[in-house]
């Protein structure tokens, strides 16, 4: 039989603002336990929040670029749980009313643009870090460390309709929407930070089905990598599950990253009843006209649109996508070397490939400052007219990475300039057949790889100058002759 | 007239003239605090030794004539839910038994700009959920009035240590009457500012859309004194408010509306008589008395007692043991929290959480909290359209005269009807007073509630305090306190 999967992914990205969600704390990037706290994130009796405005701002900024319909009138709820890390035992979250919902995340997914539906866009509070000694699980742990830096660290929420397909579009969108938070200077975007952390929903329904199967919630995975294996994981599992005729649990698991399965967890959520109930210590936010309207203002470009242009300079979507997910300073070279090379495709290869390679070689992680776009546009536009060759420009590229020179001395000093006037080539080729008769013998009784060994003769005598592709084509026609 | 006795008004002004000192003040109202405390149980802390060398500077001010406002050496009682930095705040808890608040409240901080002298942490019922301060799980608080009856509750030794001239005034805090109440059974005057005027900052919540902070004092004025010094927008409190006071012309031509609806069955005939002694008393004074019908009120104690104990239910799930307080010992993480809140607890607040919870529940939010919030904007709704008919309305504060101890303890429902009259105003977020009108029979003190339009608090103490003039309530407690 055959069976078509359907996966839905949770996010929480970690806002950079300067303070936590609710109180003035510093949000902190430190192994040392409890250093930013405060009676608020703490849970201390009498103690309120206060909703941090920076950090409606950034969602409010996400919401709007995820083409979200935003909520006039945001509300705060109050989830209600017991564990030792979150010190109310409830997290302030929004339920019914999120800052946005219904809006879409276009992505690049196998060199085509696609759409992938948001659900909602919501704001909650991180809760503390918890460490259990001894098994490492909260029920069987010899003692439990806990540190409240992260709690009260403002997350946004982004949750997809349940839309995607393959794993690979998981990885797509996860991609995508990194780039994107990168891209509004809202948060850090770092995977193995935190700051990104996903959740997947995976079911799989016999192909011939208008209805979904039971849906299997993903989690513990922490790198685009192991995303990718445990959504593949987990949608082999549940195919090999039905076809044994079992039924699928509607449940939780665990990627287990070693064994490299999913594993149930064992818990007591299938029953949790959070009593989701309006937060009486937060007015509503009001999200009107005029606020959302300071905050489309100060939007950026968006990855799209990054891509978008990138597009009109004649690169393929791949390409683009590539370049509008790389550093900044590489898609503004990009343009800046397009502008005078109007070459996109040796543009695009230059920068992703040999500039970054020899960056990489050089161990260096920025352009020296020295280096400007003009003198890569130089590199490709001599090449391009024939007036260096390919290897050459490599070498002055390399020269250009560490000192302060121009591609024209570097041609200059090293010599590299080739010798491009047929008149003078066709000289040094007839001198040349003249010197070697007898190779030229060999050649017409048959020995055609003795060309390249007059090629290189003719090379040789021009000090290296001479174009060798105009010298080999001379140098057939006059051994036809 | 003994010091003690005086308005702070009065008080200050003889400081000022140098006839008196705050150090003397002070000596006197923890003398009386040593004639009565041992009976009354008003404190469950008292700060006298803590407060010398402060006190000492008071004095020293007000010799140099430096003295920072009328509050300046002040012995003011504080409710122990509100945090003052460095001493335990219980909430006459087990629960909280050895907290030591790292903060003090916003109310506090604003205090401590006129350097108020801190008498002691009055008792209360636990975590601020009761109507006689008999629920205190440090022994119950008794009234001066009459030793065999509660002063009420919540805010029950705050009333009482006022009362008994162990304080010349105390902060209480209100979420269905706990400063009104008490206020009534001790002959005293308690005000519930209208919510979002004074910062909740650093009092432990009850139920956070309902609390609010207000002093209990003898006299009306003293009441706008202390109410001057803690309101203000507040930072650090999401739902304070920065709204200009609203001001209702004149005493003369305000309407006033009798409520129907708390003056049927279930008020005693002590209670309605005070209501229709202040109303002859208005009437003389040509001030229009009019009936009006408020029907949801009859709800309003149902409408609460979803509310505030779902909110309560979220509010008190912080105490778990792990981080303050008590902590019991378990095996695991959850073992350990279930019995911190099994032994750290009494059973009113687990009545009330549980109650809480359940109306939360998946299945049961529509129709018990979902319905009970509806149920609130609707009673608003009627509290705004009488206000366009009238400006102040007047009930009694409590429908009988202090009860005997032990009394309502075995039957909650009985002990939650003693709110009856208090609840509607913190369902409304109105501003609301208790003011002593008179003794009754059994020398018990009465008092009537009287309700105006959000933010018109100031106006609301000035009609009070017309009332209280003519009333010239002037009953001492017990003489045992001489």
């Amino acid at each position: 039989m055959q069976y078509n999967p359907t996966i839905g992914i949770e996010t929480h990205v970690e806002l950079k603002t300067n303070s936590k969600m609710f109180c003035r704390c510093k949000v902190v990037d430190t192994e040392e336990p409890n250093v930013s706290l405060c009676p608020t994130c703490l849970g201390l009796p009498g103690a309120l929040p206060v909703p941090n405005k920076k950090a409606i701002e950034f969602i409010t900024l996400l919401a709007l670029s995820t083409n979200c319909k935003i909520t006039k009138q945001g509300m705060f709820h109050r989830k209600n749980y017991f564990y030792p890390d979150l010190p109310k035992n409830y997290q302030i979250s929004q339920f019914d009313l999120p800052v946005g919902i219904n809006g879409s995340l276009k992505i690049v997914l196998n060199d085509q643009e696609a759409e992938v539906a948001i659900e909602r866009v919501h704001m909650e509070e991180d809760t503390g870090k918890s460490t259990h000694m001894g098994t490492g699980r909260i029920d069987s742990a010899t003692s439990t460390a806990l540190d409240f830096n992260r709690s009260g660290v403002p997350l946004v929420e982004i949750v997809t309709k349940p839309v995607l397909k393959t794993s690979l579009e998981a990885v797509a969108y996860i991609e995508e929407l990194r780039q994107l938070v990168l891209d509004l200077g809202i948060s850090e975007g770092k995977l193995e930070k935190g700051n990104l952390r996903f959740d997947a929903n995976i079911s799989v329904a016999n192909s011939e089905s208008d209805v979904l199967g039971t849906k299997v919630e993903i989690k513990n995975m922490n790198s685009l990598r192991s995303l990718e294996r445990a959504i593949d994981y987990e949608i082999e599992r549940q195919i090999k599950a039905l076809n044994n005729g079992e039924i699928i649990a509607q449940e939780t698991r665990h990627w287990d990253e070693g064994k490299e399965v999913t594993k149930p967890m064992r818990s007591k959520e299938g029953s949790a009843d959070y009593r989701y109930f309006s937060d009486p210590d937060i007015p509503n936010m009001v999200l009107d006209e005029e606020f959302v309207n300071i905050i489309k203002s100060k939007m950026p470009k968006l990855p799209y649109q990054k891509r978008l242009e990138l597009m009109q300079t004649g690169l393929s979507i791949g390409e683009a996508n590539i370049l509008s997910k790389s550093n900044d300073w590489i898609v503004k070279l990009f343009h800046d070397v397009y502008s005078t090379t109007k070459n996109s495709s040796s543009t695009y290869n230059w920068i992703t490939g040999e500039l970054q390679g020899q960056m990489r070689k050089v161990e260096i992680n920025e352009l020296p400052s020295w280096f400007k776009a003009d003198s890569l546009s130089e590199i490709i536009n001599l090449i391009e007219s024939n007036k260096i060759s390919f290897s050459s420009g490599k070498v002055i590229l390399a020269a250009l990475l560490v000192k302060n020179v121009t591609p024209y001395d570097v041609a200059k000093e090293q010599n590299l300039f080739q010798e491009n006037d047929s008149e003078k080539i066709l000289q040094i080729v007839k001198n040349v057949i003249t010197e070697n008769s007898e190779v030229v013998v060999r050649i017409k009784n048959g020995e055609d790889k003795l060309i390249g060994f007059l090629v290189g003769l003719i090379i040789k005598s021009s000090g290296g100058s001479i174009n060798p592709s105009i010298a080999k084509d001379l140098l057939s026609k006059e051994l036809e002759e | 007239m003994r010091i003690e006795n005086k308005s702070i008004r009065e008080i200050n002004s003889l400081f000022q003239k140098k006839e008196i000192k705050p150090s003397e003040l002070y000596k006197q109202v923890f003398e009386n605090t040593a004639q009565s405390e041992s009976v009354l149980h008003a404190h469950l802390k008292l700060f006298e030794e803590d407060n010398l060398n402060k006190v000492k500077l008071s004095d020293e001010r007000y010799i140099k004539n430096k003295s920072l406002g009328l509050l300046d050496g002040i012995p003011i009682a504080i409710k122990d839910n509100i945090n003052l930095k460095g001493y335990e705040t219980t909430c006459s808890s087990k629960m909280l038994s050895n907290y030591i608040s790292p903060y003090s409240a916003t109310v506090i901080n604003k205090l401590d700009e006129q350097q108020v002298l801190y008498t002691g942490k009055t008792n209360l019922d636990e975590f601020a959920m009761g109507s006689s301060t008999e629920n205190s799980a440090y022994g119950l608080t008794r009234n001066p009035w009459n030793t065999e009856c509660v002063p009420g509750g919540s805010s029950g030794g705050s009333a009482a240590s006022v009362a008994a001239r162990s304080s010349i005034a105390a902060l209480g805090s209100d979420t269905g009457g706990s400063i009104r109440q008490p206020a009534s059974f001790c002959g005293l005057v308690g005000f519930k500012p209208t919510y979002g005027t004074v910062s909740r900052f650093g009092l432990i919540a009850f139920a956070s859309s309902l609390d609010q902070i207000g002093p209990i004092t003898k006299y009306v004025d003293d009441t706008r004194i202390i109410y001057h010094s803690i309101r203000g927008f507040d930072p650090k409190d999401a739902t304070s408010v920065s709204d200009k006071p609203v001001i209702i012309p004149s005493n003369k031509t305000a309407k006033v509306g009798v409520i129907k609806e708390l003056m049927e069955e279930g008020v005693s005939e002590d209670a309605k008589n005070e209501v229709e002694k202040i109303i002859k008393l208005l009437k003389a004074q040509g001030i229009e008395v009019i009936e009006v019908s408020l029907p949801l009120i009859k709800l309003a104690i149902s409408i609460y007692y979803l509310i505030a104990p779902a909110e309560c239910s979220a509010n008190l799930a912080r105490f778990d043991g792990v981080r303050y307080g008590l902590r019991a010992d378990g095996k695991t993480s959850y073992e350990m929290m279930e019995r911190t809140r099994a032994q750290g607890f009494g059973s009113e607040v687990k009545r009330r959480i549980l109650l809480g919870t359940y109306a939360l529940s998946a299945g049961y939010f529509d129709a018990y909290y979902g319905k009970a919030l509806l149920a609130r904007k609707k009673m608003i709704d009627e509290f705004n359209q009488i206000f366009k008919q009238v400006d102040y309305l007047i009930s009694p504060t409590t429908p009988t005269q202090a009860f005997k101890a032990g009394e309502k303890t075995s039957n909650p429902l009985e002990m939650y009807m003693s709110d009856l009259c208090t609840i509607p105003a913190n369902l409304a977020g109105l501003p609301s007073i208790s003011i002593p009108t008179g003794l009754s029979k059994e020398k018990l003190p009465l008092g009537v509630q009287i309700i105006s339009k959000a933010l018109t608090d100031d106006s609301l103490l000035d009609f009070s305090e017309m009332i209280e003039k003519e009333v010239a309530f002037k009953e001492e407690p017990s003489d045992w306190i001489k």
